[in-house]
């Protein structure tokens, strides 16, 4: 992609040449192939592609969880070395803790921070407005229902307030209804915020609905094989008009057909093939 | 224990309150009391139709009076506090080198994989299989007494430890360490209240075994507790004594059990209800 070369002044994360191989019981399994992309300040990046094809392997190493094989991570012009407070992540499976109350939760990046109580509160009090979770403030996470916990989950990655935050498929587990409600208040929060967030999806909808831009990838090895744009302000979309949008229905289309060519494809030589 | 509204005397008719009814009451009442009743029992139908000489059974109220006779002296109590205090600090002795090494363990995938044969391995020999190993090493001391329960006790603990740092899900400690947890806030937040009702089913575990392995070397090694009350009593054909001491035994167990550890493990799991799954 040279045309973020240009623009490298006012990106936040920059991806070059990502490889990564680990480990298994079968012997070494690459997981990504010279993944190159960055995102720019402010931006919301989504990310498809086939189950296996890396994306949580992109997003663990952008986390600082693992390191690169081949390549480099860069969030600021800085490698990435490690986890840090500059970027959450915010995870598909439950990542609060259940001996822990909402509340408690929500504040657990500010109590690492030590930040005092007071702030602390206040952060976390306004957090929970955000999220519709007021009421539940003294609950246990088995109390609450699934998009509730969701909610705990991305608001305690919020409270924290880092420059860039990661999600991994983080509404894959909630129900159907739920998830269009989650997704709405996401980008309203997102709108709210102004976070440079990376977002890992299944859903072509999902994708498209909630990024200005969407990475598209190969099947394992993964590849960034395509980058579609996504015009006017995330945050003011809501699934009635986008779902009506001509515009908005042809991205999904070709998104889904980017998808499906990786899906059917039956060599990755295949996918090598197809550009933007 | 449930007491429930449907075992309460029906009205306030002033029935005769003798002590045949009460027992009865006391039975409805408390369910739990019904299999001792039916042992009392049938242990004294036995004892009432044979011809037995004391050498061989007593009647339930024999046991009853040595009961008195061991507590007025205080017998009793220096038996059985020899036995509790075992028991008490080998627990303690246990939790505070059993905990780190099974963390230590637990959080090693390496390490987890390569022990967990080699502690099962242990748990397959019991802490008695040691005693002729550690009576000749230590003698008959309280030492091999408490060797022989810590080796019972630990286990368990390591073992559950373990097992229950290896369940706690991944992505809680690496969501804590992207909110910029050090290791020692991972252990404090993450590792430790989430393995804790673990280690306690290892510690209510390891209680059961070591109480029996206790009583087992104190048969052996003589030097106080109630192994000792009830093999010293062989000796002398006081059949009173042992059956007195195998209850107080069953007794002192079941009331460690449900008054300690049983309201530890409660208090962890009842309020994380997700681990209970």
């Amino acid at each position: 992609m040279p045309d973020d070369m240009a623009k490298s002044t006012q990106n936040k994360i920059v991806v070059s040449g990502f490889r990564h191989v680990f480990e298994t019981d079968d012997g070494p399994v690459q997981a990504t192939d010279r993944v190159d992309l960055s995102i720019r300040a402010g931006e919301f990046v989504t990310l498809v592609g086939p189950s296996g094809c890396g994306k949580t392997t992109l997003l663990k190493a952008l986390a600082g969880f693992i390191r690169p094989t081949e390549g480099s991570i860069l969030c600021d012009g800085a490698t990435v070395l490690g986890p840090g407070r500059d970027r959450g992540v915010v995870f598909q499976e439950l990542a609060i803790l259940p001996w822990r109350t909402v509340r408690r939760n929500i504040g657990h990046g500010l109590e690492i921070a030590r930040v005092p109580r007071a702030a602390r509160e206040a952060t976390v009090g306004r957090l929970i407005e955000l999220t519709g979770l007021a009421g539940f403030e003294e609950r246990y996470p088995h109390e609450l229902s699934g998009g509730m916990r969701q909610r705990v989950a991305v608001a305690r990655t919020w409270a924290a307030d880092p420059d860039v935050i990661l999600m991994d498929e983080p509404f894959a587990a909630v129900d159907a209804m739920t998830r269009l409600t989650l997704q709405e208040e996401l980008v309203r929060l997102c709108g709210a915020t102004g976070k440079t967030v990376f977002f890992i999806t299944h859903s072509v909808d999902e994708a498209v609905f909630l990024a200005d831009r969407v990475l598209v990838m190969t099947r394992r090895p993964g590849r960034i094989k395509a980058a579609i744009d996504v015009p006017g302000r995330a945050a003011g979309r809501d699934w009635e008009s986008f779902k009506i949008d001509s515009a908005m229905q042809a991205i999904v289309e070709q998104v889904l057909r980017l998808v499906r060519e990786e899906r059917g494809a039956t060599a990755p030589a295949a996918s090598a093939a197809v550009t933007k | 224990m449930r007491v429930t509204a449907a075992a309460e005397p029906r009205g306030g008719l002033a029935s005769p309150a003798t002590s045949s009814a009460r027992v009865l009451r006391s039975l409805r009442a408390f369910p739990i009391l019904l299999p001792f009743a039916a042992l009392i029992a049938v242990w004294w139908a036995i004892h009432a139709t044979g011809d037995f000489s004391p050498q061989v059974l007593v009647s339930p109220l024999a046991v009853w009076s040595a009961f008195l006779h061991l507590v007025i002296h205080g017998v009793m109590a220096e038996y059985a506090s020899t036995s509790l205090r075992m028991i008490g600090f080998a627990a303690l002795l246990s939790l505070a080198v059993g905990v780190p090494v099974g963390f230590a363990v637990g959080v090693n995938g390496y390490a987890a994989r390569a022990l967990e044969g080699f502690l099962r391995f242990l748990q397959g020999i019991s802490g008695i299989a040691w005693l002729p190993l550690a009576i000749v090493w230590f003698g008959f001391t309280h030492t091999t007494t408490l060797v022989i329960v810590i080796y019972t006790l630990i286990v368990p603990i390591i073992f559950n430890t373990m097992t229950g740092v290896r369940a706690i899900p991944e992505e809680y400690g690496l969501a804590l360490r992207s909110l910029g947890a050090s290791r020692l806030r991972l252990v404090k937040d993450v590792y430790l209240p989430g393995a804790l009702p673990s280690i306690v089913v290892g510690l209510r575990l390891g209680m059961g075994y070591g109480w029996r392995a206790l009583i087992a070397a104190e048969m052996l090694v003589r030097k106080g507790g109630l192994g000792d009350l009830i093999f010293g009593a062989r000796t002398f054909g006081q059949i009173d004594r042992i059956i007195t001491g195998m209850i107080v035994i069953g007794c002192l167990y079941v009331v460690v059990d449900r008054l300690i550890v049983q309201p530890i493990e409660n208090l962890t799991v009842a309020r994380w209800g997700v681990l209970r799954q």
